[in-house]
């Protein structure tokens, strides 16, 4: 049988506090899954919960089949990781490895052997002698790993793991994990507040929302299929109107958006978002010519930021600030400036749909 | 990756069906020790001083009051504890605030001869001013040639002074560290004159301060016994009356009585120093600055000479009781001599080696049982942790004495198998000075991020591997301190062993009042020296053995008993 995690209608209560609301998520032996949401929505409660430090108010944690409300961190076979990396400074990098091996009266030779591989997983072998004081943060969180999968867990833990380093570490160090994750084939569980970060390491994303689960899938699906304004919002950048449906078109201020779908929608007021990258800018009359006149927009540029491959425009349409990402190669060539003059183009199937009344129901 | 060879031994190897109750079992040893050391020998006393005969009265105390002789006391012990309250309190704060916010020069020198007070008993101080003031002082005898000399109310307040004086420092210079200098800078940017900065910014603003070593002032005062014992002469404060009325009268009701008499000012002053120590935590802004503008001229050098005054003062105590115990005859036949230190009493060196061993032994259990009810009430907070907290914390509005006696009361029964040994004294004096122990060790768990402890855990260690791999090496500078703290109270302390000594058992710090009460002054001084000796010693050893770092808390260590 497969080591399957499973959270069932699992509940915790904090005072009068509900951190944590009937969630239910499967995780599959060797998947890697992201708990996403900002601070507070419960995500580190969970994971708390799977290591034994909080014990669920409501609910079952299952494991291998078998109920493990009860069984202390000590008899849960998983690995966690800490933001503050959680090293013992009393101990050299070495016997930090060694504690987790140490603790199971592990034979000498092997323990030997065992963190001498570990050194060499997360290449610090010539730092063995040293004091946690003496290492890099990103250094010090390899160690947590190594520490961590020394004793062989059968699912690692993260709690945020990469917060508390720089933005360069933080994107190497997040490689390190994804490899040894693949190399290891390890269930990892991995909390974080950094969307960017979750898309980019995990096999299927949870984003949470006030202690419950908002959607669940792969990044692609997270990004590209938000299913309510919340996750739209926070996935990503995303542009809102909040408008009426006048049959097959959402109406915002002075502009009709055409929506596919809009017309099977319940509800009259609708939430419609669109990605930054998703909306044509052009200069004037440069309009292809199979586009939908009404979802076309007069603006102008006010912020130009460089972020690299890309542009961020932010363009003002009758006193509505839009973002509008542009690859930097097209910009050059169209040759924008500040305070330009521009058309924008809102492709009908690039928006996502939601009625306002709830920002739950799924998109058309 | 070997990993069938790791998981034939990953399994888990921890005892957990213990595992679960051990915090549980060891919070209620822990309070069930403390209920029976300090709660049931205070209840003895309480009941010995109303119930008569089965019934409940207040006949002790009419007695009490209606002896002018004894009533007196009480009396006595607040006018020399109020007068040493208000001097004490003046002269630390304008001490600590020359260390903190002057510029003058030597202020690690000055800080130095401030703590040094707390490596002697509070005696050494009487026995020094009857030296120097004392019917055949040096000083009034025979430099001044007058008549008066200093016993009495004049002599317990001036060695009182000397005494508290360490302890009202260590609260006053926190206080004015952690108040933030830049409020003085805003205040004098406005145009305020210096003095009146001083008087409408700095003072008000260290007033809990104030409150707080004023408080700690008079308790100490109020329960000491070595210094009025010794130059109190016919004047009998609570203290002195409570050992007069259990060693000489045998009238154990009557010592009870005025045990609970003394109990009303020094819990009183306790729950004060208890509730100003919360609120001015309060103040203890991040924003706190150290930097400092030089002091003008004038302000310099009327600090620089105060500094100096009273480092002199202390420092004359000093080289009097070591000087006193060296001299042939003082202060006539100044030859230097040996023969002070052949012990005349029952005790003589035995009694010091007796003391090491005691306090060798307070140290290592003090330390280690305040470090474990600090890692429970800080970091495991069991169900009734409140409870062991408030039983933690209470010792320091108990006065030495009035638990001593409490022992003698409740434990002097022939099943008590440690009444009349040496570990009676252990016990008794770990007990006393508890809360210090458990609130520097609750401060230093503080420090300690809670993510490692649950690391270890998750890897797999029990709580007796947590603490004793992770939480104990993590703790081992405020061990250090801890030690340091109950061994220099364990050499130095009279009151809460004085009634415990035997015929059997003796202290080097008792054997001084024995020694000075049958007329061997010089000897007692000697005694002193000795002790004085064997608690520098230590101090450098461990010093040496940590490398620096024992000294690092030396002042926090030592700060108020009822911090």
């Amino acid at each position: 049988m497969s080591k399957d995690l499973k959270l069932e209608n699992i509940t915790k209560v904090f005072g009068t506090l509900v951190a944590v609301d009937r969630v239910n998520l499967e995780i599959k032996e060797g998947e890697f899954v992201c708990l996403l949401g900002p601070s507070g929505c419960g995500k580190t409660t969970i994971l708390r919960m799977i290591t034994g430090f909080e014990t669920p108010t409501e609910g079952k944690v299952i494991y291998d089949g078998k109920v493990i409300n009860n069984l202390m961190p000590q008899q849960r076979d998983f690995g966690i990781i800490f933001q503050s990396y959680a090293l013992f400074p009393n101990m050299n990098v070495h016997d930090n490895i060694a504690f987790g091996l140490k603790m199971r009266k592990a034979p000498k030779k092997a323990m030997i052997k065992r963190v001498g591989e570990m050194l060499d997983l997360v290449g610090l072998y010539d730092w063995r002698k040293n004091y946690p004081a003496q290492l890099s943060g990103g250094q010090q969180q390899r160690v947590a790993l190594a520490r961590a999968l020394a004793p062989n867990p059968s699912v690692l833990l993260l709690d945020e793991p990469l917060s508390a380093l720089d933005a360069k570490i933080r994107v190497r160090l997040r490689a390190v994990i994804k490899r040894l994750q693949q190399e290891l084939g390890i269930t990892m569980i991995y909390v974080t507040h950094d969307q960017e970060e979750a898309l980019a390491i995990a096999d299927r994303v949870v984003v949470m929302e006030l202690g419950k689960i908002k959607q669940e899938g792969t990044p692609l699906e997270i990004y590209k299929f938000p299913k309510s304004s919340f996750v739209a919002d926070f996935v990503g950048t995303s542009n809102f109107f909040e408008g009426k449906r006048q049959r097959d078109k959402v109406r915002f201020k002075d502009w009709e958006f055409l929506v596919p779908g809009a017309e099977t929608m319940a509800a009259d007021e609708i939430y419609l978002a669109i990605r930054p990258e998703k909306i044509e800018v052009m200069r004037p009359g440069e309009m292809p010519e199979e586009a939908e006149r009404s979802n076309l927009a007069h603006g102008r540029i006010e912020v130009i930021t460089f972020l690299g491959a890309v542009v961020r425009l932010v363009i003002s349409m009758d006193g509505e600030e839009i973002i509008c990402d542009v690859v930097e190669k097209d910009f050059e060539l169209k040759n924008l400036n500040r305070g330009d003059a521009v058309d924008l183009y809102f492709p009908p199937e690039a928006f996502l749909a939601y009625p306002s009344s709830s920002a739950e129901a799924s998109p058309e | 990756m070997d990993k069938a060879a790791i998981d034939t031994y990953a399994q888990p190897l921890v005892k957990f069906k213990i595992d679960k109750f051990i915090i549980i079992v060891v919070t209620i040893c822990i309070t069930i020790a403390l209920v029976f050391f300090m709660l049931f020998p205070i209840g003895t006393i309480l009941k010995m001083s109303f119930i008569k005969e089965g019934g409940f009265t207040l006949e002790n105390y009419f007695k009490y009051f209606q002896n002018p002789r004894i009533s007196r006391s009480l009396y006595n012990s607040f006018y020399v504890s109020t007068i040493t309250m208000a001097i004490t309190t003046i002269l630390a704060f304008f001490y600590a605030y020359a260390l903190q916010r002057t510029t003058i020069r030597g202020k690690g020198f000055f800080y130095i001869i401030a703590f040094m007070p707390l490596i002697a008993p509070s005696i050494m101080q009487a026995l020094a001013l009857i030296f120097l003031f004392g019917r055949n002082g040096l000083i009034t005898a025979h430099l001044l040639k007058i008549p008066w000399s200093i016993y009495g109310a004049p002599g317990i307040i001036a060695s009182e002074i000397l005494y508290c004086f360490p302890h009202a420092v260590v609260i006053l210079y926190t206080t004015l560290s952690a108040v933030d200098t830049r409020l003085d800078e805003a205040a004098q940017s406005l145009g305020a004159s210096s003095l009146k900065v001083f008087w409408k910014v700095t003072v008000p603003s260290a007033k809990y301060g104030l409150v707080s070593a004023a408080a700690l002032t008079f308790n100490l005062t109020i329960t000491d016994f070595g210094n009025p014992v010794v130059i109190g002469g016919d004047y009998n404060v609570l203290a002195t009356e409570i050992y007069a009325q259990v060693t000489n009268l045998f009238r154990f009701d009557l010592g009870a009585t005025i045990s609970v008499i003394l109990l009303v000012p020094s819990i009183c002053a306790f729950l004060i120093n208890y509730y100003i120590t919360r609120r001015s935590f309060a103040l203890i802004s991040g924003a706190a600055r150290p930097f400092l503008q030089p002091s003008r001229t004038f302000k310099k050098w009327g600090f620089t000479i105060y500094c100096a005054l009273i480092s002199l003062a202390i420092m004359l105590i000093f080289a009097t009781v070591i000087l006193g115990s060296f001299v042939k005859v003082w202060p006539y036949d100044w030859t230097l001599t040996l023969k002070h230190f052949d012990f005349p009493s029952l005790g003589g060196y035995a009694s010091i080696w007796t003391s090491f061993k005691v306090s060798v032994a307070v140290g290592l259990l003090g330390a280690f049982f305040t470090l474990i009810a600090g890692y429970i009430v800080e970091k495991k907070r069991p169900l009734g942790v409140e409870f062991l907290y408030l039983l933690s914390v209470m010792p320091a509005a108990i006065p030495g004495l009035v638990m001593g006696l409490g022992y003698i009361l409740a434990f002097n029964e022939p099943y008590y198998f440690f009444y009349g040994t040496p570990w009676i004294i252990v016990i008794c004096v770990v007990v006393c000075n508890f809360t210090l122990g458990t609130l520097s060790s609750v401060a230093n768990l503080k420090n300690i991020d809670p993510s490692v402890e649950e690391a270890a855990i998750s890897l797999g260690a029990d709580s007796v591997r947590v603490f004793i791999r992770v939480i104990f090496p993590l703790s081992m500078v405020a061990f250090v301190q801890n030690f340091i703290y109950f061994f220099m109270r364990a050499m130095t302390t009279i009151s809460a062993v004085i009634f415990l000594v035997s015929a059997t058992v003796h202290l080097a710090a008792i054997e001084i009042i024995q020694l000075d009460n049958d007329g061997w002054t010089a000897s007692a001084n000697a005694m002193t020296t000795c002790i004085i000796a064997i608690v520098v010693g230590m101090l450098v050893l461990l010093k040496l053995l940590a490398g620096g770092r024992g000294f690092a808390g030396f002042g926090g260590a030592t700060s108020a008993p009822s911090a």
